[in-house]
């Protein structure tokens, strides 16, 4: 079952443009020139109940203005938006009961209060009763281990802990889709993998519905089956995490220590990437040349060492992101 | 409906009540900021004394109507910054893109951004509204008055800077307005209505509406005047309706931001 469709969504902003300098600034003042940028362009999609979907693309690729549209922050110049079979244009209070929003880049939480008062007060928000608020906060905290912090306020807390609160208190009023926005922007990889085991676990217990966004690869290979890109307001690729990678399976990446040079200048498919002293990355086109031509070519006996790779997962993102 | 009213207003009793939470944390600055509110408020009334020293009437109003506008101009502002503080920092709430986390709450994102903060220094102001209106003579019939014309002036000067600030949504950055418009009706409460003639006068009762949060209750506490209550509790409640649909039309128009923003 589909609970988020969007159907040839678009959205325009209107920006102001100044000449350089102080008489850029004076012109500006009689005469303003506006720019408008589309900012999200035409774009469809559907997500269904359940899964862990990757919304990626490059700095002002519009994956933002999807999401705030989605929760009824921006309003869409054109197009249709249905959450949860509630349009979040019009009816922007039913749909906060039932979705749930962390944006890594804007605090939720009151910096002087504690975790806890913080939930209790979400709690209120969402009309939840007091006992069965105090219920879910203990339910929430075993589940994302806070006890440790919870009656800490929360400007005293570390990052790591601040976003396990804020993802909390989203949760607070069992939404049923997840929007979260770049949810572990400036944390260390110790943090992040326990943000992403929680985020899996919550996902599995109660079935939620996550919408991610993040620049972190490793946040989308790891939790996501499906992958959304969007680049300059358009979608430029809809499909699954495996389908990405196996498209660019027929790419591999020689790194290899020889005795002597080798030189490929005859050899189709062939990309050197980096060459210094007798040390040499090659990016191998296996739909023009085999691996074990190369192989041949190099001579095994020649070999001092050697690493045989897939492309990262980052780099055929990036690949991606260059073509869009 | 009437459960959603109750709802709406259970939040915002519960933020007001965690802002001053917060505030209660640092006791000592608290406590200091509210007392000196008080002190400084009490400074101009000094200046009343001498002026009514020499002179037995000024532009109409007794000593004890001065203590009565001061008394009122003080508790009027007192409300509205100790409760609706963040609408006179709306503007850069719009413009910055801080209105985000109200939007994806169920809740009135009006009542939610300019209710989130607190100023604890219009305590001070609330109370010393209260304390000038003892010394001014207190009976049970001016202390009901007084505490309702604090809370309609109170919601007025709210509007107007609402309707202020939402001007952002259109021009950009409308803070120094908002400022000077918010300013300019604090400052002219503070002086008897009897002073302003021609133009000026007919400005603070039409478009500066100082006449109701100031002039009018004053006028209605010496001599009570049904019309004239009728007439501010009727404007108060248009211009409140017509602030949230001004409001809600500039929403339309919110652009949102990507800056890095934490909530204090």
């Amino acid at each position: 079952m589909s609970v988020i469709s969007v159907k040839h969504l678009t959205k325009t902003f209107k920006i102001k443009e100044k000449k350089k300098g102080f008489s850029g600034s004076i012109s500006a003042i009689f005469k303003p020139i506006y720019k408008e940028v589309k900012a999200v362009n035409d774009i469809s999609f559907e997500v269904e109940e359940g899964e862990i979907i990757a919304f990626i693309g490059p700095n002002g690729a519009g994956k933002s203005t999807t999401i705030k549209m989605l929760t009824g922050i921006l309003y869409p110049d054109s197009g249709e938006i249905n959450v949860l079979g509630i349009n979040p244009t019009r009816e922007r209070k039913k749909l906060a009961y039932e979705i749930g929003t962390v944006f890594g880049q804007k605090e939720q939480l009151w910096m002087h209060l504690t975790a806890y008062d913080n939930f209790k007060f979400f709690g209120a928000i969402y009309d939840i009763t007091e006992k069965e608020t105090e219920k879910r906060i203990e339910e929430l905290s075993k589940l994302f281990d806070l006890e440790k912090f919870i009656n800490i306020p929360v400007r005293n807390l570390s990052l790591g802990q601040r976003i396990r609160c804020e993802i909390v208190a989203s949760l607070i009023h069992k939404p049923k889709i997840l929007f979260l926005d770049e949810p572990t922007i400036g944390l260390d990889p110790v943090v992040k993998e326990s943000i992403r085991k929680l985020i899996k676990k919550m996902n599995k217990e109660y079935r939620t519905t996550i919408f991610l966004t993040s620049h972190d690869i490793s946040d989308i290979e790891k939790l996501c089956k499906r992958v959304v890109i969007i680049n300059d307001g358009k979608i430029v690729m809809d499909d699954s995490m495996s389908n990405l990678k196996y498209h660019y399976m027929d790419k591999k990446v020689i790194e290899v220590k020889l005795n002597t040079k080798v030189n490929f200048s005859n050899t189709k498919g062939i990309n050197i990437l980096k060459e210094k002293e007798n040390r040499l990355r090659i990016e191998i086109d296996t739909k023009q040349t085999d691996l074990t031509t190369v192989l041949k070519l190099i001579n095994p006996e020649n070999i001092m060492d050697i690493n045989i790779s897939n492309i990262p997962l980052e780099e055929i993102i990036a690949q991606i992101y260059r073509k869009g | 409906m009437l459960q959603g009213v109750k709802n709406q207003l259970n939040v915002t009793i519960k933020t007001i009540k965690y802002g001053l939470m917060r505030e209660m944390i640092n006791k000592t600055s608290f406590i200091m900021n509210v007392i000196f509110m008080i002190l400084n408020n009490a400074s101009f009334i000094i200046q009343w004394i001498v002026i009514y020293s020499l002179k037995e009437d000024v532009g109409g109003y007794t000593f004890n109507q001065i203590l009565l506008l001061w008394a009122i101009a003080a508790s009027t502002y007192g409300f509205s910054h100790f409760i609706f503080k963040k609408a006179y920092s709306l503007s850069d709430l719009i413009t910055n893109g801080k209105l985000d986390s109200f939007l994806v709450q169920p809740k009135n994102v009006l009542l939610a951004c300019i209710t989130t903060d607190i100023e604890v220094s219009a305590l001070g102001d609330l109370l010393y509204g209260y304390i000038v209106l003892i010394i001014s003579g207190i009976t049970v019939s001016k202390f009901i008055l007084f505490t309702f014309f604090s809370i309609t002036g109170a919601i007025i000067i709210t509007d107007i800077a609402v309707l202020l600030g939402s001007l952002s949504f259109w021009i950009g950055r409308s803070d120094m307005i908002a400022d000077t418009g918010n300013n300019l009706m604090i400052n002219f409460s503070t002086y008897p209505d009897g002073i302003f003639k021609g133009a000026a006068r007919i400005l603070l009762l039409t478009v500066i509406p100082v006449g109701l949060t100031a002039y009018f209750p004053v006028w209605i506490m010496t001599k009570f005047n049904f019309k004239l209550t009728f007439v501010i509790i009727v404007i108060t409640v248009i211009l409140t309706l017509v602030t949230f649909v001004i409001f809600y039309r500039g929403l339309r128009r919110y652009s949102s931001s990507n800056l890095m923003i934490s909530k204090i």
